[in-house]
């Protein structure tokens, strides 16, 4: 009985080892090798990249007017941080496999640093003149053109018409507003993006940009940080936590959990990308659909709006075999009114050319953006952004969350900045 | 007649009061007296009730949502609100995804394969050979696993792209096999070493080399060890996330993985979480698993006892 | 009846020792020769594959780097670095009560339910299949369903259970058991697996023998059924202990880390992959391999006595 029974086994193994030896061989080796000559690989992800969306459709028109350098997408991962390690992963190897890479705003000089783009700068006027200014910011480092820009992003706020006459101008009136309209109707006040990662970020440097701090200054040579801003800034929404302002689980909320709430009608206030408007219209069932409005983020004084700016560029490979076209796909990218508009009426992914918006200020997200695009802030495209953010995101949400000194985290971001610059 | 494996009903009332605290009666285990009280019989359900849901309920939350359409079903807390629909099973395998289970399937089989047998073996020599500093071996055989992955990517990943076996099976099954090896190898062996000297001596002494011993004595008595081994491995292996996406990150056609697959799949906008379509394809996956499951554990359990000798 | 060897030639060379013939020092010889052989695919596989990265990576680790530029020698900068900042202690502490607290549940919850999964009652087999069941599920996507149940929103938990808006995950304490509930609830079954088949080695007899002599239930458990299953039990601690020491999945995506759920994984893979600094991230790699390594062989000397013992007892 032992004797077939082994007998048997070898033989499934057997069978299964050569199925598996023999299925690898024709498929195995080191994927689509850049091919010599013609068409060019497009490294991109999201939920645009994929087959039958915008970027798709971007890289075909292209393809159409380029039959000699076409292009195709190799479609990475959702996440921003796994696209970044998958280009990386090519890029340190020296890899040519990735011709065009699309690159988030904040990496422009840890990329540029690396030696992994090719520098831009002798097209600069071209796509500087048409573009939106932040977009152009987060896309130079160190005084040079290094991405081309591509599509954007701000952030805007929600609120409830059913609740709220006219939207707030200064924070402090949001909180107001939140705790009111919060406690009559029994629901959470202001949601935004809490949690401990890059959109908390995101959403604390909107509150310290509007209360007038900077990071760095124009060439972004010198740290002008300001620390006693910083602290105010702390401290307020350390009280807007303590007095009902902030939703429960704005703390533990990114972009998902933050339209989630408002969604479902349990929040006065949301502070969160366009991404959300379609999806709040289009859901049958929301509570809110017809019950909300978008305006600009609110500053402390009640002048102006400022809001961080998000998107992506696209930059050329500093390993590409075909540089040249490569160059003229980015430059085509970001500059061509057909492409540009096809972003946005498409997809409703916010454009960088400047003209497009005059053109859409029918659509309600697309005018807003228009109005808010040209006060966006990038965050500073450093090399070393990821190390300031992560110190931030460390010192400044245990000081909201009443487990540390504001007075102490602002100093210590100051350091990080400094320590940045430094090298 | 060794027979392992506990006698029924019996001691299961015995065992569950041992765990509760002190026998609540003093009864003498003389014979088979079955003492099943109403309390005794209604007290087991409840038990066996709240370990099933337990365990189930999560799996039980990943169905409903992966039946669930329409943005805001996906993400209230009730369970039962519609509307229900079977898009996001659709979804999923519009994205290639039986290739991706094919993939998970041969990486998987195979590493399960290679470690019990590479691992038997060693095991075996660990529990019944002379080897001088066994104690020193089993270190250093644990060591390998301890490592944090994340910095040993790099470096393999370089000598990986060098060699050619980016996007294929075998620069997953490798590796897989090389980093599980170690926990085969301190199950099989504390399972070899478990089973009485003497069953062995019998084989010998009927003429059997150390070799054919193994097979046709000890493999077969280790084998709940040995199943238990092999499902661990497997469900390791097909879990495994961090190699897969290193070096087989996309390219279903090729080699790319379930989870790495999973995790690449996005929502219709951007930021949106496509909590429908990953509920799915994890439904998708787990199935086949736990069928798998069902059908071992039954040789888990079931000792194979024909033809041993007496203890 | 002379032995023949029945398989796929992985021991070129040896004869097997089958000669009937042989007097009692060839069989021995031949024995530790075999050993060797035995054991020689394992150490070379393992060698080849694990060895090359982490002499690598300790390689990295004494030198210098900013951002991913190299700058040459640092000789223990990097360590010094490493063990000096807060951030590493902290983690430490974390990851240490994390081990501590989730493996003594981990291994209580899998002992009862592999004293269940060994009963023979109606339904047992879809039992022990459920009782899998969790530990099936992939990790991170068990991990985003445990946010989804702790998370205020959509606030599951609460819902079912009257809380309102606690915030589970949002202060520490109870981020930290939030974390440490889902990893006992995924992986108890992987410890009642081992331990179910541990508890088919003990023969059914002895129980009869105890029981003949009066031993009551409980007695029998402690006495009999417990050292019995020693090595099994050693094997499934030690496995999980290394396991939980390298938890990563589970805070990263149920808190991010935050309020203290930050493990040494998680520092780990922050210096090498989202900041990266190879010589730091090595560094603390390599740290967190010594410590992992020397609490793996506290537990790998109680195993080998048991093994050796066991061995020789019997």
């Amino acid at each position: 009985m032992s004797r077939k029974w082994s007998r048997g086994r070898w033989a499934a193994a057997g069978a299964l080892s050569l199925v598996a030896v023999a299925a690898c061989t024709p498929g195995g080796g080191d994927g689509d090798g850049g091919e010599g000559g013609g068409e060019m690989v497009w490294a991109l992800g999201g939920s645009e990249a994929q087959p039958g969306r915008v970027h798709q459709q971007v890289a075909e028109l292209w393809s159409e007017q380029n039959p000699d350098n076409p292009i195709r997408i190799e479609i990475l991962p959702d996440e921003a941080d796994q696209q970044r390690e998958q280009q990386a992963l090519e890029l340190q190897a020296e890899g040519s496999n990735f011709d065009v890479l699309g690159v988030d705003v904040i990496w422009t000089g840890e990329y540029s640093t690396n030696g992994w783009v090719e520098s831009l700068e002798d097209v600069r006027a071209e796509i500087e003149e048409v573009s939106i200014p932040g977009a152009v910011e987060s896309a130079t480092w160190g005084g040079e053109l290094w991405v081309a820009p591509y599509n954007s992003n701000a952030g805007f706020l929600y609120y409830r018409t059913d609740l709220i006459d006219e939207p707030p101008t200064t924070w402090d009136e949001l909180c107001e507003m939140a705790i009111e309209a919060g406690q009559q109707e029994d629901i959470g006040g202001f949601i935004g993006q809490g949690s401990r990662y890059e959109g908390f970020v995101v959403n604390w440097l909107e509150y310290y940009w509007s209360d007038g701090g900077e990071l760095y200054n124009e060439d972004q040579s010198e740290v002008v940080f300001d620390t006693d801003t910083a602290t105010q800034v702390t401290e307020w929404l350390a009280d807007a936590k303590e007095s009902g302002c902030l939703a429960p689980g704005f703390n533990t909320a990114t972009e998902e959990e933050a339209r989630n709430l408002f969604q479902s009608g349990d929040a006065v206030f949301m502070r969160n990308w366009p991404y959300a408007y379609s999806l709040i219209q289009d859901d049958q069932q929301s509570p809110v659909r017809e019950n909300f409005g978008i305006a600009p983020l609110p500053t402390f004084s009640g002048e102006g709006t400022i809001s961080a700016l998000g998107g992506f560029n696209n930059a050329v490979s500093a390993f590409s075999d075909n540089k040249e076209a490569a160059k003229e796909f980015v430059v085509w990218a970001a500059t061509n009114e057909e492409v540009q508009a096809l972003l946005a009426t498409e997809a409703s992914v916010p454009p960088t050319l400047e003209s497009v918006y005059e053109d859409l200020s029918d659509d309600p997200v697309m005018a807003l953006l228009g109005e808010v695009l040209p006060e966006a802030k990038p965050r500073p495209p450093a090399p070393q952004w990821n190390n300031i953010s992560v110190e931030m995101q460390r010192n400044l949400f245990p000081a909201y969350n009443g487990e540390g000194d504001p007075a102490d985290a602002s100093q210590a971001v100051q350091e990080a900045l400094e320590g940045a610059v430094e090298e | 007649m060794s027979q392992p494996g506990t006698p029924p009903t019996q001691t299961a009332a015995a065992q569950r009061e041992s765990r509760e605290g002190p026998p609540k009666k003093k009864g003498s285990d003389q014979g088979v007296v079955e003492q099943r009280s109403a309390a005794q019989i209604w007290g087991k359900s409840a038990l066996l009730l709240v370990i099933l849901l337990w365990c189930l309920f999560p799996f039980f939350w990943l169905i409903m949502t992966s039946l669930k359409r329409g943005d805001r079903a996906l993400n209230s807390p009730d369970l039962f609100q519609g509307p229900f629909g079977l898009q996001n099973y659709e979804a999923v395998f519009q994205q290639d995804f039986l290739l991706n289970l094919r993939n998970s399937l041969a990486v998987a089989g195979m590493t399960t394969i290679l470690c019990v047998v590479i691992g038997s073996f060693a095991a075996y020599a660990l529990a019944r050979l002379p080897l001088k500093r066994k104690i020193l071996l089993l270190s250093g055989v644990l060591a390998v696993s301890l490592f944090p992955p994340v910095a040993l990517v790099p470096p393999l990943y370089e000598l990986w792209r060098t060699l050619g076996l980016l996007n294929t099976w075998e620069g997953l099954y490798i590796p897989y096999t090389s980093f599980t090896l170690p926990l085969t190898i301190f199950i099989l062996t504390t399972f070899f070493a478990s089973i009485p000297k003497d069953l062995e001596e019998a084989a010998r002494v009927d003429g059997a080399s150390p070799f054919k011993a193994f097979y046709r004595v000890i493999f077969p008595l280790a084998a709940p060890g040995v199943f238990a081994a092999a499902i661990i491995i497997f469900v390791a292996a097909w879990n495994e996330f961090l190699l897969a996406s290193t070096f087989a990150p996309r390219n279903a056609e090729v080699a790319q993985t379930v989870p790495v697959a999973i995790a690449a799949f996005t929502g219709a906008v951007e930021f949106q979480r496509p909590i429908g379509t990953i509920t799915a394809a994890c439904v998708v996956v787990t199935i086949p698993m736990i069928i798998v499951a069902l059908l071992f554990q039954k040789r888990i359990v079931s000792g194979l006892t024909a033809g041993s000798v007496k203890g | 009846m002379a032995a023949t060897t029945t398989d796929t030639g992985r021991e070129p060379g040896v004869s097997g020792g089958a000669d009937r013939s042989g007097g009692p020092r060839r069989r021995e010889m031949s024995e530790t020769t075999l050993g060797k052989v035995f054991v020689a695919p394992a150490i070379l596989l393992m060698a080849l594959v694990a060895l090359f990265p982490i002499l690598y990576a300790m390689v990295l680790s004494l030198q210098a780097y900013t951002g991913r530029q190299n700058q040459g020698w640092a000789g223990l900068d990097n360590y010094v670095e490493a063990l000096t900042n807060d951030r590493f202690w902290t983690a430490l502490q974390f990851t240490i009560v994390f081990t501590v607290t989730s493996v003594a549940a981990e291994f209580l919850i899998g002992l009862g339910f592999a004293l269940l999964m060994n009963q023979a009652f109606r339904g047992r087999g879809v039992t022990r299949a459920s009782i899998l069941v969790p530990w099936v599920i992939p990790t991170v996507i068990a991990a985003q369903m445990w946010f989804f149940m702790f998370n205020v929103t959509p606030g599951f938990i609460n819902n079912v259970f009257g809380l309102g808006d606690f915030s589970w995950l949002g202060q520490s304490g109870w981020a930290s058991f939030a974390v440490i509930f889902a990893d006992v609830w995924k992986t108890a079954p992987f410890v009642a697996l081992l331990l179910l088949a541990g508890l088919q080695t003990i023969p059914g007899d002895v129980y009869e023998g105890a029981r003949v002599d009066g031993a009551g239930m409980f007695q029998r458990f402690w006495y009999i059924t417990l050292p019995l299953l020693k090595p099994a039990i050693l094997v499934a601690l030690l496995f999980r202990t290394v396991e939980a020491l390298r938890v990563y999945d589970l805070p990263q995506v149920m808190t991010g880390g935050a309020f203290n759920t930050e493990s040494l994984s998680i520092l780990v893979q922050q210096y090498v992959v989202r900041t990266p600094d190879p010589g730091l991230g090595s560094a603390l790699s390599t740290i967190t391999f010594i410590f992992i390594l020397g609490v793996g062989m506290v537990f790998v000397r109680f195993l080998g006595k048991e093994l050796v013992i066991g061995e020789e007892g019997r």
